[in-house]
């Protein structure tokens, strides 16, 4: 079943008062329960466009459908975790995770028992009453992601999540990752510039092209789960995405210079 | 461990109190000596032991502690005032950016304007009481109050705005639950800096307009050329000024910078 689906995205953005073709057409279906992944040259625009899936930008035209219905104003629905973690320091771990269910008018009892049922699965349950500048970059990223899972969202929305963290909390939260996608059987969306970690993580790795980007190439990953990034049998999936993305990498780098 | 580092602290407050000390009985000490060596007259520039006779004498004749209770009365309601209107025209402000992006043009002018400029105007429109000091005190502090609640929701990282809606937030409880909080450390800042405005103003319009309060000691000591007076009285002010500062508004802007860990960055 079609869970989300962006239908002909264009996207302009504006630069020193020109307007920049950022997005120009791009197409995406997402199925139930998939776990895509969207990797581009930087500033190709696949940030903008998960945004767009969030509604927390407007597309210049093209729409975006969930469930065959259309979307333009953010929702619980699509929970996103966003690159710094976006915690907010006034409250303590525990009221963060609970914040979503909060807007959404859960009682507190409730809350308190989706929270603690979130803040063991991403093993946080000795900090729920810690703030935010007591975590270290990673936990910070778990207490985001046990926000987004909180809100039980028909799809979970994550840009850059890991590429703030070292390379061992990494290798950590992506095993980590997959084996809350299985559990939960959430459908997710996760744009990243870094290939190794969208070939262990993805069913399928959409590339961006280079600005004006649409979608160039899409490679299917059919591979037992959990992936490690040092496995040798995802090298041949890392080599096709590095090859699609090479000439992008250099036109950007070519735009960068002019 | 944090037992240690509280005895460390405790001994650091120790440190800095002793340093305070030291540093009035050296002002003092200096003080007398200029005095000893006679190189002022003594109506201008009295000694330290006959300013504490002057000062047991305005305390004594009931009109130091009056003009304490009267001047801090008068503060506290027009700040009180300049806080409530200048926290609703500030949220106007940003929710009417055309009207706040005017005013904010403004700001500068409104804020460098110097509040003894208000005294003459205030007398004219309002008259020569508590009122016309008072609306001294709020034309002084509001605009300070105004345009630090306009830019701190303005400064609000969008990441917290976006992180908010993305999770359901909007309209009031958007407000309340993030924009607030948010907005909150730098807030605080503002109001400080009001209460330093608002200080000021007093000061000057009590010395022109009233029959009552610490301006007004200032100004009857000059008119009687009773220079320990004037001195008891800045005294007075310096001190006043100092212990709101740091014992209620810092204490206050401490606790929210350690509850948000912002004095942890390294």
């Amino acid at each position: 079943m079609t869970k989300l689906q962006a239908k002909n995205i264009v996207k302009h953005f504006d630069h020193n008062g020109n307007a920049v073709l950022a997005l120009d057409g791009v197409n995406l279906d997402v199925q139930e329960g998939d776990f895509v992944c969207i990797v581009g040259p930087s500033g190709c625009g696949k940030s903008t466009f998960l945004n767009i899936v969030a509604g927390l930008e407007k597309p210049d035209s093209g729409e975006v459908l969930l469930n065959d219905k259309s979307l333009s104003t953010p929702g619980p629905d699509r929970t996103m975790v966003f690159q710094e973690g976006a915690l907010f320091p006034w409250l303590k771990v525990i009221d963060n995770v609970e914040f979503g269910l909060k807007m959404a008018g859960i009682p507190k009892d409730e809350r308190r028992q989706i929270s603690q049922r979130y803040l063991d699965m991403m093993q946080l349950t000795k900090f729920a009453d810690s703030y935010t500048y007591q975590l270290s970059t990673g936990m910070k990223q778990r207490v985001a992601i046990a926000r987004a899972l909180a809100m039980d969202p028909e799809i979970l929305l994550m840009d850059e999540p890991f590429a703030a963290l070292d390379s061992q909390t990494r290798d950590l939260l992506l095993v980590e990752l997959q084996l809350i996608w299985e559990r939960t059987k959430k459908t997710i969306i996760f744009v990243t510039h870094n290939i190794s970690e969208s070939v262990v993580l993805g069913n399928r790795v959409v590339v961006f092209k280079n600005r004006p980007s649409k979608i160039k190439k899409e490679i299917v990953i059919d591979y037992r789960r959990p992936r490690l990034a040092e496995d040798e049998n995802l090298q041949k999936y890392y080599h096709q995405i590095v090859e699609a993305l090479k000439s992008e990498v250099i036109a950007q780098i070519k735009d960068e210079v002019q | 461990m944090s037992e240690k580092i509280v005895a460390e602290k405790k001994l650091q407050n120790l440190h800095d109190a002793a340093n305070a000390s030291l540093l009035v009985a050296i002002f003092v000490g200096v003080w007398q000596l200029v005095f000893v060596l006679g190189l002022f007259p003594k109506i201008a520039l009295p000694s330290p032991i006959m300013v504490a006779q002057s000062f047991d004498k305005i305390i004594l004749n009931m009109s130091l502690p009056i003009g304490i209770a009267v001047t801090l009365g008068r503060l506290v309601a027009g700040f009180s005032i300049s806080i409530i209107l200048g926290t609703f025209i500030g949220f106007a402000m940003i929710r009417f950016k055309g009207f706040g992006r005017t005013l904010n043009s403004f700001s500068a002018g409104l804020l460098a304007f110097p509040s003894i400029a208000w005294v003459p105007f205030s007398i004219l429109f309002i008259g020569f009481n508590d009122l016309g000091i008072i609306f001294v005190v709020i034309m002084s502090s509001i605009f300070s109050v105004m345009i630090s609640t306009y830019s701190s929701i303005r400064n609000i990282p969008s990441i917290y705005l976006d992180a908010a809606k993305n999770m359901g937030a909007k309209g009031f409880s958007l407000f309340r639950h993030v924009t607030i909080p948010a907005a909150t450390p730098s807030l605080i800042i503002g109001l400080r800096q009001g209460w330093s405005f608002a200080w000021h103003a007093i000061i000057g319009a009590e010395i022109l307009m009233s029959i009552v309060g610490l301006g007004h000691i200032l100004s009857v000591g000059r008119d009687f050329l009773d220079m320990s007076e004037v001195i008891a009285s800045m005294i007075t002010i310096f001190v006043i000024g100092l212990v709101v500062d740091r014992f209620l508004l810092y204490q206050i802007e401490e606790r929210v910078r350690r509850k948000w860990g912002l004095d942890h960055h390294r």
